[in-house]
């Protein structure tokens, strides 16, 4: 639109390819004059009517539709004689012309048709002359549109669901494992009487199925916190150093028995951060131990960094490397890249997606490249920060900081 | 700038006039208790106005464009960010639209009469100070990038030269959210306004 031109000139012509263009475009089109007396209709709308409507062209409008008499319409109507242009959402107002449903509502919900509605004025020669209205039925549309919200809805709900089950399933399961294992450990220090050298170690296979289970269990159990959002932090200020040393010991035996050197590159001076020692070495313990898993020769790099904003922790190992496909896959949940290793070498695929969320959780990002036949790197980076809060996006804040 | 200085104090109590007017229509739309705050205006040219909001916003944008003509004339654009303007229409609708995030056809439909009714209001402020009639365009509704909002409003206009930008924050009793108003005008437009708003304090 050129910026000199009026907003719909009301020639005949130009009106005329309106009527003609909104036929196509399944649009009604209401023109009145300055008294609000209907110029003309469209074939559009004039269908829309038959159905019982009153005859509207020479009639007063309001005459026609007395309900709209006071209301918003004929406020929208009168702004657009001063030259406003109205629009109308159906959320606000179910309808501006009250049309019986084309097609008839299915369910009976609505008893009208639903529109949304453009109130413009038509200017001649300068001058406002009237008004055109241009309506569109959307009551098919918001039908379809309640239907997909509910279906989330639904969705949203049962994902809910699913978490708070497996939070509590988990609990449940959990308490029984520890009994079993206590009660193993009871039968197996002889306090109830002389075990045999077979039975010891059937006990010892009991204790270490019933274990792995826990573990197993834990897994579960913190993905489905994580999830539902129930995870709480308790930070607190840590030497990343230190813990990161701390972990590397936990897999020396491992790492001894298959012949692996693991090798330590952090700083010597401690690298202070405030953050959640426990989900940090939760995380820590997830890479390095994926790392021993999958290598078996060569060697595993455990390395702390220390920069300006963040601190990165990088596990680098010499295992078979991952293809892009499979690093696009890795971090979801129940994934394992390989099926038969989920029996071979143990594990839920839990242990990459519940070590990311946790990395979120904290503020930070757990991110993964590899090499096939080379090896791969695990680099979590955590922010160098003060205090804690959950990853927000920064647009769900609001406004930015204005002075 | 003009031949004469913009008085900030009296355009920003001019904006809070227009502001006021759309906070009592959308009250009274959606049947709740709305504030509108004007919490910083900026006048600047056009070029400056692209860095400035480069700083304030990011990602997508949902816009709502109109023309407005008369003896002052431009573009005036209510700018939000995309899940903002989801969140905004989530709260006029009690949740109704947008809840999900997403700006489907029944929140952009919600969001374009809630941009009309601001723009007009605050336009027909300064048409009433002016003694002028300002007229309107159809609101347009986009989402777009930041860059594509600020080529919609340079095309075919080389003589828009400044920007009257206003951060607002609407209010709701469930929540509030942030956004800006941005009303684009030649040098000739801002001239009068200028002149008006000095008539106005004489």
């Amino acid at each position: 639109m050129s910026r000199e031109e009026p907003l719909l000139s009301a020639d005949h012509e130009s009106l005329t390819v309106l009527h003609e263009l909104a036929q196509v475009l399944e649009l009604g089109v209401l023109t009145v004059d300055r008294n609000l007396v209907v110029t003309s209709c469209n074939r559009w709308l004039s269908a829309a009517l038959e159905a019982g409507g009153p005859e509207l062209v020479g009639r007063p409008l309001l005459d026609a539709f007395p309900e709209l008499r006071g209301g918003p319409a004929e406020l929208a109507l009168l702004g657009a004689l001063a030259g406003s242009t109205t629009v109308w959402a159906h959320r606000f107002h179910r309808y501006f012309l009250p049309l019986p449903p084309r097609p008839p509502a299915g369910d009976g919900r609505f008893e009208r048709m639903q529109q949304s509605a453009h109130i413009m004025p038509i200017v001649r020669h300068g001058e406002i002359d009237g008004v055109v209205v241009l309506l569109q039925d959307v009551t098919e549309r918001v039908a379809r549109e309640e239907q997909l919200r509910d279906a989330l809805s639904r969705a949203e709900v049962a994902s809910q669901a699913k978490s708070d089950f497996l939070a509590s399933m988990s609990h449940e399961l959990r308490t029984p494992l520890s009994a079993i294992i206590g009660f193993m450990d009871l039968l197996e220090s002889e306090m109830v009487g002389p075990v045999q050298p077979l039975q010891k170690q059937y006990f010892g296979r009991v204790k270490l199925a019933a274990k792995h289970l826990v573990h197993i269990i834990e897994e579960i159990l913190t993905f489905s916190r994580v999830e539902a959002g129930k995870e709480p932090l308790q930070p607190e200020m840590v030497d990343g150093v230190a813990l990161t040393r701390s972990v590397v010991e936990l897999f020396e035996p491992q790492a001894a028995t298959k012949g692996l050197l693991v090798r330590e590159g952090v700083p010597d001076t401690p690298v202070m951060l405030f953050t959640d020692p426990t989900k940090l070495r939760q995380i820590l313990i997830n890479i390095v131990g994926n790392a021993m898993k999958f290598t078996e020769s060569g060697h595993v790099d455990v390395c702390v960094e220390s920069h300006a904003e963040r601190v990165t922790f990088s596990v680098r190992d010499t295992g078979p490397g991952m293809t892009d496909t499979d690093l696009e896959r890795i971090f979801d949940p129940f994934t394992q890249l390989d099926q038969s290793l989920t029996r071979s070498k143990g594990g839920t695929g839990l242990g990459l997606p519940v070590s990311r969320k946790l990395a979120h959780l904290l503020g930070g990002d757990l991110i993964v490249s590899s090499v096939p036949g080379e090896g791969t790197t695990f680099t979590l980076w955590l922010p160098l920060v003060t205090s804690i809060e959950p990853a927000l996006p920064a647009s769900t804040l609001g406004l930015p900081l204005i002075n | 700038m003009t031949s004469r200085p913009v008085d900030h104090d009296a355009l920003t109590e001019l904006f809070n006039i227009g502001l006021h007017r759309a906070a009592a229509a959308l009250s009274e739309l959606t049947g709740q208790r709305i504030v509108v705050d004007l919490p910083r205006l900026w006048v600047c040219p056009i070029q400056e106005t692209h860095l400035r909001l480069r700083e304030l916003i990011e990602g997508e944008l949902a816009t709502v464009h109109q023309i407005f003509m008369g003896n002052i004339a431009g573009d005036a654009i209510l700018v939000l960010e995309y899940e903002n303007a989801s969140r905004l229409a989530a709260l006029l609708t009690h949740g109704d639209v947008g809840r999900d995030g997403r700006l489907d056809q029944s929140a952009r439909e919600v969001l374009t009469e809630v941009g009309n009714v601001i723009l007009s209001s605050c336009l027909s402020a300064f048409g009433d100070m002016l003694h002028v009639s300002v007229t309107f365009s159809v609101p347009r509704i986009h989402v777009e990038s930041l860059e594509g909002m600020l080529r919609s409003i340079k095309v075919e206009s080389n003589e828009l030269q400044y920007t009257l930008l206003a951060a607002t924050r609407f209010r709701l009793t469930e929540g509030e959210v942030g956004g800006y108003l941005m009303i684009a005008v030649g040098i000739a437009s801002l001239e009068l306004i200028s002149e008006a708003l000095a008539d106005r304090d004489r």
